[in-house]
């Protein structure tokens, strides 16, 4: 980063300009395409607790593609950034946790991205596992109020599944969160290179 | 699937601003978190069925309301009967459990993108003086999500037509080749889409950097406070007795 004096800087942030309207129409589209991805395969496997704590890691295997073709259509900054908070909206506003780890994964990606200066493929596919660190967003209650967590399922899905999510969670759960976030976004980002050399590049899309 | 999909109130008693519409949208979240007993959950999902019926999908409206009186119905019968084999009782429960947490926003959501014209929501989010990085992508949400939905089911139809299942077991035994099979052609047509969209906003001049113009009225009248003072006291209502123990 000493490295890049700031006419550098300005040269990456304004190198194809702003983001123009396409820009903002494709983050929103793809935006749309990962949310309903990511609900899809949490209420889909939501019902069995411990695959509905995997759910970073499913996410992230499958989301890789979506996150990776979007931030390589657009090309520019603030890609990831309008994603990590799309994503924030919808899903983890519940407490100051929550909030802060989906925004610091948003940043965090955002980050990768500009010191690769969105040319890096490298740094591309190196982004996803932090944008992914999001996944783990949801879950925060854990960390911050275990036992509201708990309870929480307890009066919506009854006292076995309390009980079950209860042994699974044991204090350290949330940084075991984390990591499978990570690992879900590695596995996720080797999974987006092959799948888009294999189809998208061919096709001239990215 | 019907093609109504993209917003018309034309047909509707009351016309509400979408700066109603997303503040019932996010009311619907809060009710999400924070209730779980079965008559808030009732209250609040017939006034979301009612506000969508005066907005005009009185059909619709009618449909998810019986669909919520039944899984509240179930969801009793199950809790209070206290018989049935409890892998049977753990999977219906969460299943209707399920049901019940996203009904509310699924239904605010169709409130939203079902009875709102996309040049109207436009407007009344530039209104609201949000920035455009932010602006333009929430109304592409939800112009897209219909989008996804349609071309899932083609999608769908493509792969029976070349005899690939898309099944459970399918999905278990070989799951990286099903995403493949149903995330590329998505994200094909997707990214098809996408750039026919593109273009018909620069057709209309949304790069032009000045600010723009709008037929559409947007203004807050008296239906709106209305309903607005209606939710809020919902919410009150919710955060008081939504959870179970206050009052049992």
């Amino acid at each position: 980063m000493s490295k890049m004096d700031m006419n550098e800087v300005q040269d990456v942030v304004k190198e194809d300009g702003r983001l123009k309207t396409k820009d903002l129409i494709f983050a929103g589209a793809f935006g749309a395409i990962y949310l309903v991805m990511m609900l899809a395969i949490v209420m889909g496997t939501g019902s069995i607790p411990i695959l509905y704590l995997l759910s970073p890691l499913t996410v992230g295997v499958i989301g890789g593609t979506i996150y990776m073709l979007c931030v390589l259509k657009i090309h520019k900054f603030g890609a990831a950034l309008i994603l990590g908070i799309l994503f924030l909206l919808i899903s983890s506003t519940s407490n100051w946790l929550s909030i802060a780890t989906a925004a610091a994964a948003a940043v965090l990606a955002e980050l990768i991205l500009f010191l690769g200066r969105y040319k890096s493929r490298k740094m591309y596919l190196a982004s996803f596992p932090f944008f992914n660190l999001n996944m783990a967003a949801p879950f925060a209650l854990l960390q911050v109020n275990k036992q509201q967590f708990i309870d929480l399922s307890r009066a919506y899905y009854g006292e076995e599944r309390a009980n079950a999510l209860d042994a699974m969670t044991p204090g350290w759960i949330w940084y075991g969160l984390l990591a499978l976030a990570f690992a879900g976004g590695i596995i996720g980002s080797i999974i987006a290179s092959r799948l888009i050399k294999k189809h998208f590049e061919k096709a001239g899309i990215v | 699937m019907d093609f109504t999909f993209y917003g018309d109130d034309s047909k509707g008693l009351i016309k509400l601003d979408p700066r109603t519409k997303l503040l019932i949208f996010l009311t619907s979240g809060i009710l999400a978190i924070n209730a779980y007993r079965i008559a808030p959950i009732m209250i609040f999902g017939a006034a979301l069925c009612l506000v969508l019926a005066l907005c005009g999908k009185w059909i619709t409206a009618l449909k998810c309301m019986a669909l919520l009186s039944l899984a509240c119905y179930t969801r009793y019968m199950v809790e209070t009967s206290g018989r049935g084999a409890s892998a049977v009782l753990i999977i219906v429960s969460s299943l209707l459990s399920i049901f019940l947490f996203t009904f509310p926003v699924i239904i605010s959501f169709l409130l939203l993108a079902q009875t709102t014209r996309i040049s109207h929501f436009l407007s009344a989010l530039q209104a609201m003086h949000l920035p455009s990085a932010l602006v333009i992508p929430i109304a592409v949400i939800f112009r897209f999500v219909p989008t996804v939905q349609e071309e899932w089911t083609g999608i769908r139809k493509a792969m029976a037509f070349r005899g690939i299942e898309l099944n459970m077991m399918n999905a278990i035994r070989h799951p990286m080749r099903t995403v493949e099979y149903v995330l590329i052609p998505l994200l094909f047509s997707t990214i098809s889409v996408m750039e026919e969209l593109a273009a018909a906003a620069l057709a209309r001049g949304m790069d032009a950097g000045v600010k723009r113009s709008s037929y559409e009225v947007v203004k807050l009248r008296a239906a709106d406070y209305i309903v607005i003072a209606v939710f809020l006291c919902l919410i009150w209502y919710i955060f008081r007795y939504g959870k179970a123990g206050v009052v049992s």
